[in-house]
């Protein structure tokens, strides 16, 4: 049995992994509340709201119930969602927690990390959350709520994406003190900002001596729903500036529509070829070229450094119930690291991708960034791509390209240093990692499509 | 709940629910008005791509 290292928190049990599969071990002292939540249907009710990860009962004894949740196929983490990601799930734990309160059980916790992505939507996985109502008291997770999702998100819409990562640098969620400090003098008008998150950073310093006798805080359960309604169609407004200003990165590709055609057949071809079922597309943006590969695919991950794209493949998987996309901001650069106690609570992207096994990994219109942009050597893109997957399909843009012209010419009087950046080194350096199975030139541009095997190891 | 809290709620946010949830029934109250005026003006609320909700369709459709 082998516990998950982020699974410490709660005293009512934890997640373990045994023979390759996740279980759930639950604590005696959860028992009571544990059957309760079972024999009043509210497991039931929420799973075929889709809105709890489904688990199945394996066995009960004195000392321990173990439960089976359905297995996720891979996981992304908060600081990799998009806007719209975030905010739905968001909205799922305030959703949840209402559901619950109307049925007399109430959320103990609300992290984050209790929501995945799974099918295509967001998923609550933290089933040990669910406990009995007490009656008339608050929601002991607002705060929590407030850090974790709230927030990072009204600081996401003031000031970009990039404050969507909050919980990779700080794990237990944002300071409401940082967060009044980062928004606009004018935000403390919006009665919902103003009582979330003014107020609660005004009051959280407060102990238990400073309070009277000890007694008891109340507030009505229907005060208590009213409060999250409000709260959940204010989130439900947000927007955020650059995801609304986006427009379709595919109506500026340097090159025509039939060479595009002709792009995505001989991915689907060579995928074909190496009977692909789990495929990661680097720098994929709005997944376009993933989609094309649903029909002959299981799951494919969609990664991209640039949070409006992502953004918007979630919202065209919405759109057309698409279930097997994966979609993740991550800046290849520096993807996510493995974070929280001993380093391991939150695994790394690189490792999460190793353990999830695609067949092929995807690099397309990439590596001219990689290799010009962020100063990679050919040898060590070719390091990393070989760890990731057996196959490689990756496009090289060449010198005349008007994208790779555009990045030389920025790069001024050392220019000469990114003389070695044209296809027959990159083919070079990466045939140490790989064999190279086919190479095609793609009609009517000045782009190479290769599919490299990686060398038995 | 027979188990310690395992991290801090903050008694400060306790405390201040009653008055979130004050302004909570004012900024409801106030929606609804909008709503309804809005609703006698003819002005209906376009249901959104990609909300929350439509996230969920496919499962209450089985169900």
């Amino acid at each position: 049995m082998l516990r998950h290292p982020s699974s410490y928190r709660d005293p009512s049990g934890f997640m373990y992994k045994e023979n390759g599969l996740y279980y759930r071990r639950i604590n005696p002292v959860f028992f009571k509340e544990y059957n309760q939540a079972k024999s009043e249907g509210i497991y039931q009710k929420l799973f075929d709201k889709g809105w709890l990860i489904p688990h199945k009962e394996i066995s009960s004894s004195d000392d321990k119930i173990i439960i089976q949740p359905e297995q996720l196929g891979f996981i992304t983490y908060p600081y990799e969602w998009s806007f719209t990601q975030y905010k739905h799930a968001a909205q799922l734990t305030l959703r949840i927690q209402i559901f619950l309160l109307e049925n007399d059980f109430s959320l103990k916790d609300a992290s984050a990390f209790n929501i995945a992505f799974h099918k295509g939507k967001a998923i609550f996985i933290d089933t040990l959350s669910i406990e009995k109502y007490k009656e008339n008291t608050p929601w002991r997770a607002l705060k929590q709520f407030n850090e974790h999702f709230f927030g990072p998100l009204l600081l996401a819409q003031k000031h970009g994406g990039s404050f969507l990562k909050t919980l990779q640098y700080s794990i237990n969620g944002i300071d409401l003190k940082e967060v009044k400090r980062q928004l606009n003098f004018t935000a403390r008008f919006n009665p919902i900002i103003y009582s979330h998150i003014h107020l609660l950073s005004k009051l959280q310093d407060k102990n238990q001596d400073e309070t009277d006798e000890n007694k008891e805080i109340h507030l009505s359960k229907a005060s208590q729903i009213k409060m999250l309604k409000a709260l959940e169609q204010h989130i439900d407004a947000m927007t955020s500036v650059e995801n609304t200003e986006w427009s379709s990165y595919y109506n500026e590709i340097n090159y025509q529509e039939t060479s595009f055609q002709i792009k995505k057949e001989l991915i689907k071809e060579w995928c074909r070829d190496v009977n692909a079922a789990k495929v990661i597309d680097l720098g994929g943006n709005d997944g376009t070229f993933a989609k094309e590969l649903l029909p002959q695919t299981d799951q494919i991950i969609v990664s991209d450094i640039d949070q409006p794209a992502i953004d918007q493949c979630y919202l065209n998987m919405l759109q057309s119930k698409e279930q097997k996309i994966v979609p993740m901001v991550c800046d290849l650069m520096q993807p996510s690291p493995s974070i929280g106690f001993h380093n391991s609570e939150r695994d790394s992207f690189t490792s999460r991708v190793i353990n999830f096994k695609p067949d092929v990994s995807m690099a397309l219109a990439l590596i001219h960034h990689i290799t010009l942009t962020g100063n990679v050597p050919f040898e060590m893109s070719a390091a990393y791509f070989a760890q990731l997957s057996k196959y490689l399909i990756i496009e090289f843009p060449d010198r005349t390209d008007s994208w790779v012209t555009y990045i030389l010419d920025s790069k001024r009087e050392a220019r000469h240093l990114f003389d070695g950046y044209n296809s027959s080194a990159f083919a070079k350096a990466y045939q140490k990692e790989f064999k190279l199975i086919k190479s095609e030139k793609i009609q009517g541009t000045e782009r190479t499509l290769f599919l490299f095997e990686r060398h038995e190891r | 709940m027979n188990y310690p809290f395992y991290f801090d709620a903050g008694l400060g946010a306790m405390i201040a629910q009653a008055a979130i949830a004050a302004l909570a029934g004012f900024v409801l109250f106030y929606k609804t008005v909008i709503a309804v005026i809005k609703g006698w003006l003819g002005m209906r609320k376009e249901k959104k791509n990609g909300s929350f909700d439509s996230s969920y369709e496919k499962d209450r459709e089985n169900n």
